[in-house]
């Protein structure tokens, strides 16, 4: 570690952790709902509703405090300056956090804004813009004294002006249902396969570059011919959640063809992290970290590319709309592109920030190998309860509980799978709080 | 390829896509009035969307395929169980969901309330999704159901049956719900003529029935009677 204020990110990074563990027991909670009747007391005061606000804002909270903490970390690195103001870090990580957690024992009283992934309240989602503008303003202050811009930076503050942005599409009450989910896609669409792309597209060129030493010039470039692609199908592929909800008919072509195109630059990204990976000019001093990097890119193309590819024509969308397959699809996509790479960035950075060179990595690779199984295990019996529910409800007819009594076995899986994952978060986090420096690399 | 190349591969892509998307919203914004009925959207529409989100509806049901994969979609919830569904399911979850294996909560929702938001899923159920979801579709027989007709000759009746969503509530040899009364033995209790009674108007044969009058011409009421009376 260069620079004294990359330490900043190491809070971020704890707390992120930690949510994510609680993130994967709401998880198993709400599979518990699918398969096992519950009594009607506990249901009214805690209902499957309350469970499922928790555990996706979860997601959402760590995953925006991985990055966050992320571009804290290589920030002092890329811009050759310490961070503009360290206590600002602190206090944005501090507000966004007592935001969060007032907003989850929220939920649970029933103070929500009620709507699915945004339920935040609307006074709360004050702090949250509060936090956000203290965050772009550090970042933007670090990049404009440093005078040394770089595509990686530029890639980076442009996903964060925009992510901050697209949140204020969610706030409003839309009057029209239609426009309101319009809406919402712009926040959770735009989000995952735009912005977020942008950041962890960024933020993975930059460990790309450090762990290889493949020359910048060549991870600029393949930054941009892969964002220009991802923005080119995302963008427009917005348009396969548009398939139903009261737009008119051409977003069955829009939607149809640009999404169709979504799978190409992920495999673009997956080739390109091989070539530097294959390329590369400097030792690899922990495998563990370009394992949890190409674990990243290869689950990248599984989840959301293979996953999304198969419901995202409109034809096959008609019928698996709504349905479990999409459940499969969500929860393979974040654990892809986004967990992993949180992950990817918390193994190269704690053992910077803890000052050791060479970590012992036996447990880590554990905990990474029994997460992927876990996940593609749960992403399957998802799926394989998605086309019953599909096959069951929408193509049979039959009625929606008696389609669900046949998808109980499956939850169980579902389940099964749920808490072979936990262990592997329970094992990865322990490790990665108390990694300890090996005198030899391991292999 | 050079950088620069590159860079105006990020650019294009980019722009061309934006452009794209905000020219259609522009679009969306002249059509979806139409599509969506918004001269519908009375302020008692507005107050139901208000309530949908204040209790969290969402986070369980999905509309317009949106949402929590817990409970049934409620886009069409208007023409699948009616008015009367609704306020039942609503009201007294504890009693609609008593033989469920999955349950809703009670929230107690003001009688006002109730109205609010059975006048929004009203609204919501004429939005044109084309014809989504597929089983909600209300004026056709599925493709399925086709099939079986023609291919393992099965009864129209049978077909009906289970096109027209009649096991979303009823069981037939334990397949299907169980908010209404199990058929098994239907045909032993009442004959074609007052099964077809029942169908055609429920709470005109008895005032307490649960069950809705359904939008079905005579011909299917005697097709799904000839089949019911054979439940025995």
């Amino acid at each position: 570690m260069e620079y004294k204020s990359q330490k900043v990110a190491y809070p971020y990074f704890v707390i992120a952790l930690f949510l994510f563990l609680l993130q994967v027991l709401f998880g198993l909670w709400l599979a518990i709902n699918y398969f096992f009747t519950l009594p009607q007391g506990l249901v009214n005061v805690f209902p499957f509703a309350t469970a499922r606000a928790i555990h996706t804002n979860l997601l959402v909270l760590w995953m925006l405090l991985g990055f966050m903490g992320g571009t804290y970390f290589l920030l002092p690195d890329e811009t050759k300056r310490e961070i503009y103001s360290p206590g600002l870090a602190y206090f944005q990580l501090v507000l966004l956090v007592v935001t969060g957690v007032v907003a989850l024992v929220g939920f649970v009283f029933g103070w929500t804004q009620g709507r699915p992934l945004l339920e935040i309240p609307r006074p709360l989602d004050f702090a949250v813009v509060i936090g956000a503008l203290i965050f772009l303003f550090n970042v933007g202050m670090t990049m404009l004294k440093g005078k040394n811009w770089t595509v990686i930076q530029g890639t980076l503050l442009a996903g964060l002006i925009v992510l901050a942005l697209l949140y204020l599409f969610g706030i409003p009450f839309y009057h029209n249902l239609s426009v309101d989910w319009y809406y919402w896609w712009w926040v959770i669409h735009l989000w995952v396969e735009g912005a977020w792309e942008m950041i962890t597209a960024a933020i993975i060129a930059w460990i790309l570059l450090k762990i290889t030493g493949v020359p910048r010039e060549v991870v600029e470039k393949w930054l941009y011919v892969e964002l220009g692609l991802f923005l080119f199908t995302g963008i427009a592929g917005i348009g396969h959640h548009y398939y139903w909800l009261g737009a008119p008919k051409y977003w069955l072509y829009v939607g149809g063809i640009f999404s169709g195109l979504e799978p190409v630059p992920i495999i673009l990204m997956l080739i390109d992290t091989f070539k530097h990976v294959k390329h590369r000019q400097l030792e690899i001093k922990n495998p563990l970290v370009w394992t949890y990097a190409v674990g990243c890119a290869v689950f990248h193309l599984l989840g959301a590319g293979v996953f999304g590819f198969v419901h995202t024509l409109p034809m096959i969308n008609y019928y698996t709309h709504g349905s479990q397959v999409t459940a499969a699809h969500g929860h393979m996509a974040f654990f892809g592109a986004y967990a992993l790479l949180n992950l990817t960035v918390f193994y190269y950075a704690i053992p910077k920030l803890k000052g050791i060179e060479f970590f012992k990595e036996s447990l880590g690779r554990v905990g990474f190998w029994i997460m992927v199984i876990a996940m593609t295990g749960m992403g399957l019996a998802f799926g394989v309860a998605g086309v019953l529910q599909t096959y069951l409800e929408r193509v049979m007819g039959l009625g929606y509980m008696t389609a669900q009594g046949e998808m109980r076995f499956w939850f169980k899986i579902v389940f099964s799978f749920g808490l072979i994952f936990l262990s592997g978060v329970i094992i990865t986090i322990y490790d990665l709080l108390t990694l300890k420096p090996s005198v030899k690399r391991e292999g | 390829m050079s950088k620069k190349a590159a860079f105006w591969i990020f650019i294009s892509g980019t722009l061309v896509s934006l452009i794209i998307l905000l020219a259609l919203t522009f679009d969306f914004h002249q059509k979806v009035k139409a599509l969506t009925h918004a001269e519908n959207l009375s302020p008692q529409v507005l107050a139901g969307k208000w309530a949908w989100e204040k209790y969290n509806c969402n986070d369980c049901h999905t509309i317009l395929g949106f949402g929590g994969y817990y409970g049934p979609d409620m886009t069409r919830a208007y023409w699948r169980i009616g008015e009367s569904g609704i306020r039942y399911a609503v009201e007294k979850p504890e009693q609609a969901f008593a033989n469920s294996f999955r349950k809703m909560p009670k929230k107690n929702l003001s009688p006002e309330e109730i109205d609010n938001l059975v006048a929004f899923l009203k609204w919501t159920s004429q939005i044109d999704t084309h014809d989504w979801p597929p089983q909600d579709r209300k004026f056709k027989l599925s493709s399925e159901a086709k099939r079986l007709v023609a291919g393992a000759g099965i009864s129209v009746g049978a077909a009906l049956f289970k096109d027209k969503g009649c096991f979303n509530c009823h069981a037939l040899q334990g397949v299907g719900g169980t908010t209404g009364s199990s058929l098994d033995k239907i045909g032993s209790k009442l004959d074609k003529e007052a099964i077809a009674r029942y169908i055609e108007d429920p709470s005109k044969v008895n005032p307490q029935a649960k069950m809705l009058k359904f939008d079905l011409s005579s011909e299917e009421i005697e097709a799904l009677a000839k089949f019911l009376e054979n439940q025995k």
